[in-house]
């Protein structure tokens, strides 16, 4: 520890106070990716088969997908997005994570609220909106859980002695608003008592959907990497500058995207849409800019481990970024829309770009909270192999299928090849995910063994003589 | 940056941006739309569902069905049909010759091959499209110029586009929607649109069957059966009024019938009452009618 | 243990820092440019937030010279462009008239007369002198606005004068006019009141 630092909580004391909020938060976020990957499989096995779950009204497709993207967003990405950023704040303002209960309560409510949710969908009770499945009671939960722990955060945030930021605080800080903006707002305007009335409501789901899929996980995902790459390449970040446009300009410009072309609702807010995606390019170049220059020249050889999750997740950004531009042409947009490429670019943004991005943080943030190396340090590798072919294999191929369904102007028969080779797509990351559950699940047993010994041995062990009463 | 409240303030504003444009705006302009007029009519669109189709369309919310089927038919572009209707006095070889006379006015240099084309093979069936372009003064101006030779034609406007007219005769509008809660748009066309499949397949019992068992109708079909919207029972006296016809391939065993649950009996009133053929305003084109009596 | 942390994780718990590098400039030049680009684009295809406005549609007029028309409507649309253009100056596009220019057509007995003769001859042959119109006397003297006009325009800027603003009166042929216009003949005098109330209708 750093002479200069003793005035300062140490490292280690601040890892510790994140060790149950991450581990609340974490384990339940693992738990929903491998449930929501294996409701995406079954999903993408019914077009083997389609007569395979007909008898169930539970798990017809109509459930299953949307429940399976829900779990992946709500269930896995949020809280773990979450949990990185409280451990962030708290080393960046080298103080102790203030309210620490705050998220471990909020853990749980939202876990119960996701749950809910996934019960509600697969009863056949979902709201009928995009990415908005879930009932009041869920979207209530998921409110005050994220209000809690944005609570914490700030809490956390307002104890640090530097006054400068850092470029990942304005990112996280801009998560931390923007989500129960959107999420309250969506959810006022198209599930309450007096929702919107007609097309208007399709308009704010778009806003909701993008808002939530690109422009918040890009937000988490870019400032949670920027917090990463330099740190792991041993090299500062490249450059205040780049960074500040990057974050004004992924906000202004990328907020506006969403409507597709062909949508019955008048000119003007495609028009805006494609104008704004347009523009999109401008804070994608900031990006790569940024980590190519942070990385390029690193001495430091990855091998598999969050370093190399860390440079294909912004990777698989950049390519999700410039496939939203792909589809906003105005001639050759037209072609891909409604097809699976859009389903593509979502599928990258989610799991090639963030889960891959969170899991690298994740991995390099647990060892040091928990206090002890990973139980499984090879899975480390195996799943970030995993997850780059479970990558490759289920967004090239779908992003392929619809250009295909595109030029055969949507005919049944054009994406079913490319359908079939993405459920390996699936398999590869549920796989991974399973090797990432291990990995967290063993350590929190661990963990709690420990924990367990520890009071077992305080029971067990005899009273000072103080305490005894004559 | 430094201020902290400031950078807050900023990036408030930003975001709030969106909202304003994306949410309140819409909520205001789309939100309170009232009716749309139909073209050359006093009817009001859109038309007001039954009950049972109202319930329709919580049934194709609860099971997913717009995360296979869209209900938004696009379009890219208009065009003007000048469609002969009688050729008065003149005979078929005397309009052909007039209309090549035309062929030198620049008006018309455009459309020359077009209209030399279409008149080639034409023996003189009426109605007839002799020109379809566009540019509507050159339809207007042609129009013109048969009338003043005697001959009566009609200025049709017809919407162009990819999806027109395989599963629809004009894009969909805000109009379409105004009843619906939730509006089903859809985002994925793993299936074909359903924004006029009540004017396309207006036959209640093919949608029960093709809820049934998909690949009665369509061989080959991703589509998942519904079966769990039906009921197989045991054969009473005589089969129930709703039994449906199952050709042989997918019908249950010997003394059973397929009889559809209310759900699939509203999910297909639902579907049937899918239109977006009515001409407005803001997509106009001139619907096809038939012989009035 | 240290050489694995090495090579996968740097194990300095310093946080990391952000250079203070100059900004580039040509990263802000393409920002803007493509905001330009980006603001033609809207202007082209938006429609300017106007709730009619769909693709491929991209004006307010583009949007009406494509709405289609049945022939009666075609008819009466024409008649009221050219009402606009010719009379409506003087007579007001509500036809509510000026005083002091031009009488209204609103409700006035000359142009509501069951027969058109009368109506036809005042764009045909111009007018000058007294006339009362409503009760009111006017002294005013009008060009002969029709004579320039086709009898189909004519006749449809009459017939939407007779079927605008209240008035229900019935159309007025291209037919009518031209044989109007033949009785008239060439050098055509402008016809004062008296005469016109003599005239049959």
């Amino acid at each position: 520890m750093n002479p200069a630092e003793t005035d300062q909580v140490c490292p280690a004391k601040i890892d510790a106070s994140c060790r149950v909020p991450l581990l609340a938060l974490f384990g339940g976020a693992a738990l929903w990716l491998v449930i929501g990957l294996f409701l995406a499989l079954l999903a993408s096995l019914t077009f083997h088969a389609p007569e395979m779950l007909a008898g169930c009204s539970f798990l017809t497709y109509g459930h299953l997908a949307p429940a399976a993207n829900d779990l992946l967003v709500y269930g896995f990405a949020i809280p773990a997005a979450l949990g990185v950023m409280l451990w962030i704040f708290a080393r960046l303002s080298q103080a102790e994570l203030v309210l620490p209960l705050l998220p471990v309560a909020a853990a749980n409510f939202w876990h119960l609220g996701v749950f809910i949710g996934l019960a509600t969908i697969l009863c056949g009770r979902s709201s009928g909106f995009n990415w908005l499945e879930f009932p009041r009671a869920a979207a209530i939960l998921l409110g005050v859980a994220f209000v809690l722990i944005a609570i914490s955060a700030v809490g956390t945030f307002s104890q640090r002695q530097e006054r400068e930021l850092y470029p990942s605080h304005w990112f996280l800080l801009a998560a931390l608003l923007w989500f129960p903006w959107i999420y309250s707002t969506a959810n006022l305007f198209l599930v309450s008592t007096w929702p919107v009335r007609g097309v208007a409501q399709a308009v704010i789901n778009w806003w909701f959907a993008n808002n939530l899929i690109f422009v918040w996980l890009a937000l988490v995902g870019v400032g949670v990497a920027f917090y990463f790459l330099p740190k792991l390449a041993g090299r500062p970040l490249h450059s205040r500058f780049y960074a500040l446009f990057a974050f004004w300009t992924l906000i202004l410009f990328g907020t506006w995207i969403g409507i597709p072309e062909g949508a019955p609702v008048p000119a003007w807010l495609p028009t805006t849409s494609a104008f704004a995606s347009f523009l999109l390019i401008i804070p994608l170049i900031a990006i790569a800019v940024i980590v190519v220059k942070t990385v390029w020249g690193a001495k430091v050889n990855c091998k598999g481990g969050p370093f190399c999750y860390l440079k294909f997740g912004i990777t698989a950004f950049i390519l999700s970024g410039l496939m939203l531009i792909a589809s906003a042409c105005p001639e050759h947009g037209r072609t891909v829309e409604f097809t699976w490429f859009g389903h593509a670019q979502t599928q990258l943004q989610i799991l090639g770009f963030f889960a891959i991005v969170i899991c690298g943080a994740i991995y390099e943030i647990l060892p040091r909270v928990m206090g002890f190396a990973l139980p499984f340090p090879k899975f480390v590798r195996l799943q970030h192999w995993l997850f780059m072919l479970g990558t490759v294999l289920l967004v090239g191929t779908l992003a392929v299928g619809g250009v295909q369904q595109g030029l055969k102007l949507y005919s049944p028969d054009a994406a079913m090849l490319a359908l079939r080779f993405s459920t390996l797509g699936w398999a590869a990351f549920l796989l991974g995910s399973l090797l990432f559950a291990a990995n967290i699940f063993v350590m929190t047993m661990k963990w709690k063994l420990a924990l367990a010994k520890t009071v077992i041995a305080y029971i067990k062990s005899p009273l000072a003589s103080s305490e005894v009463k004559p | 940056m430094k201020n902290g409240f400031a950078v807050f303030f900023a990036v408030l504003v930003t975001l709030g941006g969106s909202w304003l444009g994306f949410v309140v705006a819409p909520a205001i302009q789309l939100g309170t739309a009232k009716q749309a007029a139909i073209l050359n009519s006093t009817d009001t669109w859109p038309l007001q569902r039954t009950g049972e189709a109202t319930l329709g369309l919580q049934v194709y919310r609860a099971n997913g069905c717009a995360a296979c089927h869209t209900e938004q038919i696009r379009q890219d572009s208009v065009m003007a049909e000048v469609t002969l209707t009688s050729l008065g006095k003149s005979k078929p070889e005397d309009f052909k010759a007039f209309v090549q006379s035309l062929f030198v006015l620049p008006e018309l240099a455009k459309v020359t091959n077009n209209l030399a084309a279409t008149l080639k093979d034409w023996k003189g069936e009426l109605p007839a499209t002799i020109l379809t372009t566009d540019d509507k003064a050159m339809a207007d101006a042609m129009a013109d110029r048969l009338k003043a030779a005697g001959v009566k034609s009609e200025t049709g406007i017809v919407a162009i586009g990819a999806d027109i007219p395989r599963w629809g005769v004009r894009r969909s509008v805000a109009a379409d929607f105004l009843y619906d809660y939730p509006v089903q748009l859809g985002s994925l066309r793993v299936g074909p649109d359903l924004a006029d499949v009540g004017a396309r397949l207006p036959d209640a019992n093919w949608q029960l069957l093709h809820l049934y068992a998909p690949q009665i109708a369509v061989t080959n079909s991703a589509m998942p059966s519904f079966k769990f919207l039906f009921e197989v029972r045991k054969l009473g006296a005589a089969p129930s009024r709703d039994a449906l016809n199952v050709p042989k391939e997918f019908a249950p065993a010997a003394g059973y019938e397929v009889v559809p649950k209310p759900e699939a009996k509203e999910l297909v009133a639902y579907l049937l009452s899918l239109r977006a053929d009515a001409p407005l305003y803001e997509a106009p084109f001139s619907p096809v009618t038939t012989a009035k009596p | 243990m240290s050489e694995e942390v090495k090579s996968s994780s740097a194990e300095s718990n310093a946080e990391p820092t952000a250079t203070r590098s100059a900004a580039p400039m040509w990263i802000i030049v393409v920002t803007l440019t493509l905001l330009f680009l980006g603001f033609v684009f809207f202007d082209k295809h938006s429609g300017w937030f106007d709730a009619k406005i769909y693709a491929p549609y991209s004006s307010a007029e583009q949007l009406e010279n494509w709405q289609p028309q049945s022939g009666p409507a075609a008819f009466l649309a024409r008649g009221k462009k050219v009402y606009e253009q010719v009379c409506g100056i003087c007579h007001g596009v509500d036809g509510l008239g000026k005083p002091g220019q031009a009488p209204p057509l609103a409700g006035s007995e000359w142009v509501l007369a069951k027969g058109v003769n009368r109506l036809a001859h005042i764009p045909l042959e111009g007018l000058t002198g007294t006339l009362t119109v409503e009760g009111k006397e006017w002294n005013l003297t009008m060009a002969a606005m029709g004579v320039q006009l086709s009898d189909a325009d004519l006749a449809g800027v009459l017939t939407y004068m007779r079927s605008s603003w209240g008035n229900k009166a019935g159309e007025v042929t291209a037919d009518d006019i031209k044989k109007i216009r033949d009785a008239i003949g060439g050098h055509p005098q402008p016809a004062n009141g008296e005469q016109l109330k003599t005239m049959p209708e």
